[in-house]
């Protein structure tokens, strides 16, 4: 048990301005140097991020996605062959098929060239009998007569029987019965006239081509060796028909023979463009003229949709080979498909998939790839697209049934050329609305340009608005009239005054209050809508001005589509809010009814995250809105409090927010003001649950109060955190981890010290240093480890805090408060008092000490010995006895543990030497002695 | 040991025409050393007339003319009796392609190869090794292609027609079915006189038809007749039907007829004392319920450019 020093404090008589060593500097030393970062230009975003990830072996997976991209787009910066541009194009609509017309239908697929599938799979035999019969069917099955049909196959199932086709005729082709491969790519373009499932037609198609690009690729190969021998590298622009040897002109010319005498015309129009770039090897002049007449022979196909898509292989293989040439025959075959338009519509086709179950909508979209293709060709080259979509619409004016070939017009054309005949569009469409299946995309599409419009004066938007209207009124069902809704809002918003969008915005609610189906079905697409608009309209404020605005945003009942337009509304709302303040009361009453459904939304159940989501969104609200009067600023943080009571997130806001006000406040407002400020806040922070938050509140608050001179409430909040000392936990959750609380007490303790130097004591208390009291007392009847580092610190700064009080002047004041040198005037009984404290807070730290020694961290021994050592010299009386005995007993503890050569125990040292002092130097004199001695 | 005889033409396609010079390599592939007899080529060309089956039981006292008909006939030869040294040994030759000088009555003079069903008209080499007393002769063959020279083109003899319910009966159509659907059906066909090596063209055109269409179709017949005064047989078959309208097509638009004629299977129409070789095209529609309109145009198919 260390021995008993009595503290006393020493009393400094007059501060000096300049009391600390001083020299003058160039600069501020916490001036950090400002870093100097400079993006080189030339290196892209991309090499921006591998820098950072460059430690990593592998790159970031989505990186690499991101990158893979980049290089695609890369590459067609530089000269791109037409031939290229023609492939890539095709290939991103090619997976766009696939991935768009699927079905759940069985199918069927009819071949003799199939391995026998389940069949062979039962038949793994045992006796040789068996396996002779077995060995001789399938010699039976391949034979040409046997062909079977297999039915009832799922889409996978089909997808795998037509690679096995694939692969067949490769092995076929390898195994040098080139005539079996052929008959393999008859069968499979005879697949092709096959609509029995048309949904999936589309993709058929797709799988179907590949395996005859791959025959026809076999046969180019093996034509290219023939010719050239195996180890050329001609590509086919390279290939001149006179070097091509008499041989290989004789096998090519054989192909052709071959194919020609094709009975059915599907598959023999099919080869023939499978077939179509080997007419190099025979005559380069051979292939145009072979396009051509192809284009006109596919007239005797009489399914439209076969002969559509015979039209977009004959296209692609004619873009593969003649590049930006081929732009006249995507012309060709886009008239000869206009000329047969009517085919689409005529009653046996719709006989044909009315009994498949499919919508016309759904027919007519079937479609809309392969005029995508045409068009796509036709117009990639076309310098003179405005007359080009002028001929075209003058086309859709003159045939019924022009939705299908409109709504692929407006999607291949550019928004600058749909734009200027907009009217005219949206003419032709009314004329039709009635009857038309694809009004819905037609108006997206349509719509979806107009948002382009950069010019306000380019188009009548007024007229196009108005005539929108009346179509889209009638429009059902609802979902369909949303789709359209959302491009066309967008459209009225960015080019026309708020009373016009307020007036669709009405008729909006009209309309889906007569529709009959609530709304909430609809929650998604209005989701959508709502978001567009948000994001278009030029001022976000003008929304809420409408008063149409917000029943649309209430139109949804159920709870959960309103949380979710609320939220999206205003975290919209606050990306596009620019300006810090919201004054306007509309605006803040809306958003405030916006935010009480968020918050309504919020239960017991409800996840953490999205309870801070949510909560994050109304403090947007609450720091923004702005009130000229401070009465009114408070009671609307009244209101907030009362309206989100549920998330702590903004209550700590709202005292934060209060807090500010009161900062503001000035007297002009009178002390009642800050008052009940202070007193908002005093009962707010109780309702919080972490209560680390609420100690740093009440502090917080305290604070502001004691700046106000409201002692009574600074009192409050400081006894109520003291009462909160000892529920502080060890560890508290945050974003799922445990997080060790320590250093954060520690700050909030020092902080809550350093304010108790200015706070003046409560008179009427029986005691001195009231609260300070009550803090010690609390200290002490915590059960703290001695060794905790937090417990010392906190006792170390409590002696500062406790010397500091006896001095005659404080170091620092509030203006108008008056601290306790000012109300005691150092009072002996104040001072003894505090002294009182001091010791015993002295001789705690000594059993700390102890305790330390007893637990072998000696270095943390050492610390403290030499804290404790520096208020000695610094704070302490060495005059007094006592006092100039624990220093030096602290020092030649610390000389035991450790060498003092520390920097520390160095700089100490030195202070005491310049100290000047007598008493001081008689220390340092005795000090350095033990130091030499040791 | 054992040896193997391979004729190989010079000219890959095989085609050559009167007057030229069939030139090529026989190539004696021999494992030892081997002694013959001499080797000699034959140049050979005939032509076989064959009745059909059902006219068999009248026209077998003709037997006489239907023989097969020699065209030519040249023996040369290539290597005289020796021995041919181990390995490949090529034995160039050329033998002119000319018709035979002293022409007897009925003698076509040398006809375009042509494979037909009652007509065949054949050249071919025929390479033999004859050997020592107890070794079987070796033989190989070769066919190779007799093409006329090509004219200048004749005058296009373009032909018209329209198809309805009236023109059928009027050609005394069958009238089975009752009732005729109502169609109305335009074809043309640019040339009835057609060069061998392009392709047939002309086109349909269906401006009203009140049933579905299942196809339309192009047919290439030809028309063999064999016999002589005494009397004859003529078949008419089918050398190959193509589609050239699948399903119900769309009403009033040209669809094109294109038809490439198969090489082996026609010649230029030919008529000779002792058989004729002629063609015939025939347009069908056929509707959804099977029944079947066709329209028939004879053809005149010449070797001309």
């Amino acid at each position: 048990m260390p021995a008993y020093f009595e503290w006393k404090c020493l009393k400094k008589q007059k501060r000096l301005m300049n009391q600390c060593p001083s020299f003058e500097v160039s600069n501020h030393p916490l001036k950090t140097d400002p870093i100097l970062f400079k993006e080189s230009v030339t290196k892209n975003f991309m090499d921006y991020f591998n820098k950072w990830s460059g430690g990593f072996e592998e790159v970031d997976p989505l990186l690499k996605f991101g990158q893979m991209e980049l290089e695609d787009d890369m590459e067609p910066i530089a000269v791109v062959k037409p031939t290229e541009s023609f492939a890539k194009a095709w290939n991103s609509r090619r997976i766009g098929i696939l991935n768009k017309y699927t079905t759940g239908e069985k199918l069927t697929i009819v071949s003799s060239f199939l391995p026998g599938g389940e069949q062979t799979l039962i038949r793994q035999v045992s006796n040789l009998n068996e396996k002779v019969k077995h060995r001789l069917e399938q010699l039976d099955d391949f034979d040409e007569d046997s062909i079977r049909k297999t039915i009832g196959l799922s889409q996978q199932e089909f997808v795998t029987k037509i690679n096995m086709l694939s692969d067949e005729i490769k092995k076929a082709w390898d195994t040098e019965q080139r005539v079996k491969a052929f008959k393999i790519g008859i069968q499979c373009s005879k697949l092709l006239s096959d609509v029995s499932v048309m949904q999936f037609y589309p993709s058929k198609f797709i799988f179907i081509t590949d395996i005859l690009d791959t025959f026809g690729n076999l046969v180019f190969d093996r034509l290219k060796v023939k010719s050239f021998g195996s180890k050329t590298n001609k590509t086919i622009d390279d290939i001149v028909p006179n070097e091509v040897p008499e041989s290989a002109k004789e096998t090519c010319q054989n192909w052709m023979y071959k194919m020609a005498s094709i009975r059915e015309l599907l598959p023999r129009l099919y080869m023939e463009m499978s077939l179509l770039k080997c007419y190099i090897f025979i005559s380069k002049d051979e292939i145009k003229p072979a396009v051509a007449r192809i284009t006109n022979m596919i007239r005797g196909i009489g399914n439209p949709l076969v002969a559509a898509y015979l039209r977009v292989y004959l296209c692609k293989v004619a873009s593969k080979l003649l590049g930006n040439d081929s732009a006249q025959f995507f012309y060709n075959n886009l008239k000869e498909f206009l000329e047969e338009y009517q085919q689409i519509f005529n009653v046996t086709m719709r006989k044909k998939y009315e009994s498949q179950l499919i919508t016309t909508d759904k027919y007519l979209s079937l479609y809309v790839p392969a005029v995508d293709w045409l068009l796509y060709g036709t117009l990639i080259l076309n310098d003179s697209r405005h007359a080009l979509l002028e001929e075209f619409l003058q086309t859709c004016e003159q045939i019924p049934n022009n939705e299908l070939f409109l709504c692929c017009i407006l999607s291949a054309f550019d928004a600058p050329d749909v734009i200027k005949k907009s009217s005219q569009i949206l003419q032709l469409i009314q004329n039709s609305a009635d009857k038309m299946v694809m009004l819905t995309e037609l108006l997206m599409t349509l719509g979806e340009h107009l948002c382009t419009t950069e010019n306000y004066r380019q188009v009548a938007s007024e007229a196009l608005i108005q005539s929108w209207w009346k179509i889209a009124n009638n429009i059902r069902p609802t979902v369909n009239f949303l789709l359209v809704l959302g491009p066309w809002l967008q459209f009225a918003c960015t080019h026309l005054s708020t009373q016009y969008v307020n007036i669709i915005l009405r008729g909006t609610i009209r309309y889906m209050i007569k529709c009959g189906t609530p709304a909430d079905e609809f929650s998604g697409q209005f989701q959508i809508v709502i978001k567009r608009m948000l994001k278009s309209i030029p001022d976000v404020e003008e929304l809420f001005l409408m008063d149409a605005f917000m029943p649309l945003v209430e139109l949804v009942q159920s709870a959960n589509a309103r949380t979710l337009l609320a939220k999206t509304v205003l975290s919209i709302y606050f990306t596009r809010h620019t300006s810090v303040h919201i004054e306007d009361h509309i605006v803040i009453a809306c958003l405030l009814r916006l935010c009480c459904i968020l918050h309504d939304s919020i239960t017991a159940v409800t996840v953490e995250d999205e309870n801070k989501l949510c909560s994050e969104l109304i403090n947007k609200f609450v720091q923004a809105v702005t009130y000229q009067d401070l009465e009114q600023q408070l009671n609307f943080y009244v209101e907030c409090r009362s309206s989100f009571i549920k998330l702590d997130g903004v209550l700590i806001t709202l005292v934060h927010a209060v807090n500010t006000l009161a900062a503001r406040a000035n007297d002009s407002n009178g002390k009642w003001l800050q008052r009940a400020c202070a007193a908002y806040c005093f009962i707010t922070v109780p309702s919080l649950h972490c209560t680390l938050t609420k100690a740093h509140l009440y502090l917080l608050s305290g604070q502001v109060a004691l700046l106000n001179n409201c002692i009574g409430q600074a009192e409050a909040n400081f006894k109520a955190l003291i009462g909160l000392i000892p529920d502080i936990p060890e560890y508290i959750l945050e974003d799922a981890q445990k997080k060790p609380t320590n250093l954060r007490v520690a700050g909030i303790l020092s902080d809550f010290l350093s304010t108790l130097l200015v706070f003046p004591d409560n008179v009427e208390s029986n005691c001195k240093a009231y609260i300070l009291n009550g803090f010690i007392r609390t200290m002490e009847r915590i059960h703290w480890r001695k060794t905790e580092p937090l417990y010392y610190g906190v006792l170390l700064r409590t002696l500062d805090l406790l010397c500091e009080l006896t001095q005659e002047n404080y170091s620092y004041h509030i203006d108008s408060v008056l601290s306790n040198d000012k109300l005691y005037a150092s009072e002996a009984k104040f001072i003894e008092t505090m002294e009182k404290y001091a010791t015993k807070i002295c001789q705690e730290l000594l059993v700390v000490l102890h305790v330390r020694g007893d637990s072998k961290d000696q270095n943390r021994q050492y610390n403290l010995a030499l804290e404790l050592f520096w208020r000695v010299i610094r704070r302490g009386d060495l005059q007094d006895k006592s006092m100039y005995n624990l220093a030096v007993n602290l020092w030649m503890l610390g000389l035991k543990l450790q060498d003092t050569n520390s920097i520390f125990a160095k700089s100490l040292l030195t202070v005491l030497e310049n100290d000047g002092n007598l008493i001081s130097a008689q220390l340092f004199k005795k000090l350095d002695n033990a130091v030499a001695t040791s | 040991m054992s040896v193997m005889l391979n004729i190989n033409l010079k000219r890959t396609s095989k085609i050559y025409h009167e007057g030229e010079v069939i030139a090529g390599v026989v190539v004696v592939e021999t494992n030892s050393d081997v002694k013959h007899e001499g080797l000699s080529l034959n140049m050979e060309g005939c032509v076989n007339l064959q009745l059909s089956t059902k006219n068999v039981g009248i026209f077998e006292a003709f037997s006489n003319s239907i023989k097969p008909m020699n065209l030519i006939n040249t023996v040369i030869e290539l290597a005289p009796p020796g021995k041919i040294p181990v390995g490949i040994t090529e034995i160039p030759f050329e033998i002119p392609l000319r018709a035979r000088q002293a022409i007897s009555p009925g003698y076509p003079g040398l006809l375009e190869t042509y494979h037909g069903v009652f007509v065949n008209i054949m050249y071919t080499l025929k390479c033999s090794m004859k050997r020592s007393f107890l070794n079987k002769p070796l033989y190989t063959s070769c066919q190779f292609f007799v093409q006329y020279r090509q004219q200048d083109p004749a005058p296009l003899k373009p032909v018209r027609c329209e198809i309805t319910p009236a023109s059928i009966r009027a050609c005394g159509g069958s009238l089975s079915r009752g009732v005729m659907p109502q169609f109305q059906i335009y074809a043309e066909i640019h040339t009835t006189v057609c060069p061998l090596d392009k392709p047939i063209t002309g086109k349909i055109r269906v401006d009203e038809c009140s049933v579905p269409i299942k196809s339309i179709e192009l047919q290439l017949v030809r028309v063999e007749t064999c016999g002589c005064a005494e009397g004859y047989s003529k078949d008419a078959t089918e050398i190959q039907n193509i589609q050239i309208g699948d399903g119900d097509v769309c009403r009033g638009r040209h669809i094109p007829l294109y038809m490439v004629l198969p090489r082996l299977f026609t010649c230029p129409t030919t008529t000779t004392v002792n058989f004729k070789i002629e063609f015939e095209l025939n347009i069908a529609v056929i509707f959804e319920d099977d029944y079947l309109v066709t329209e028939n145009f004879p053809i005149l198919l010449l070797r001309t450019r």
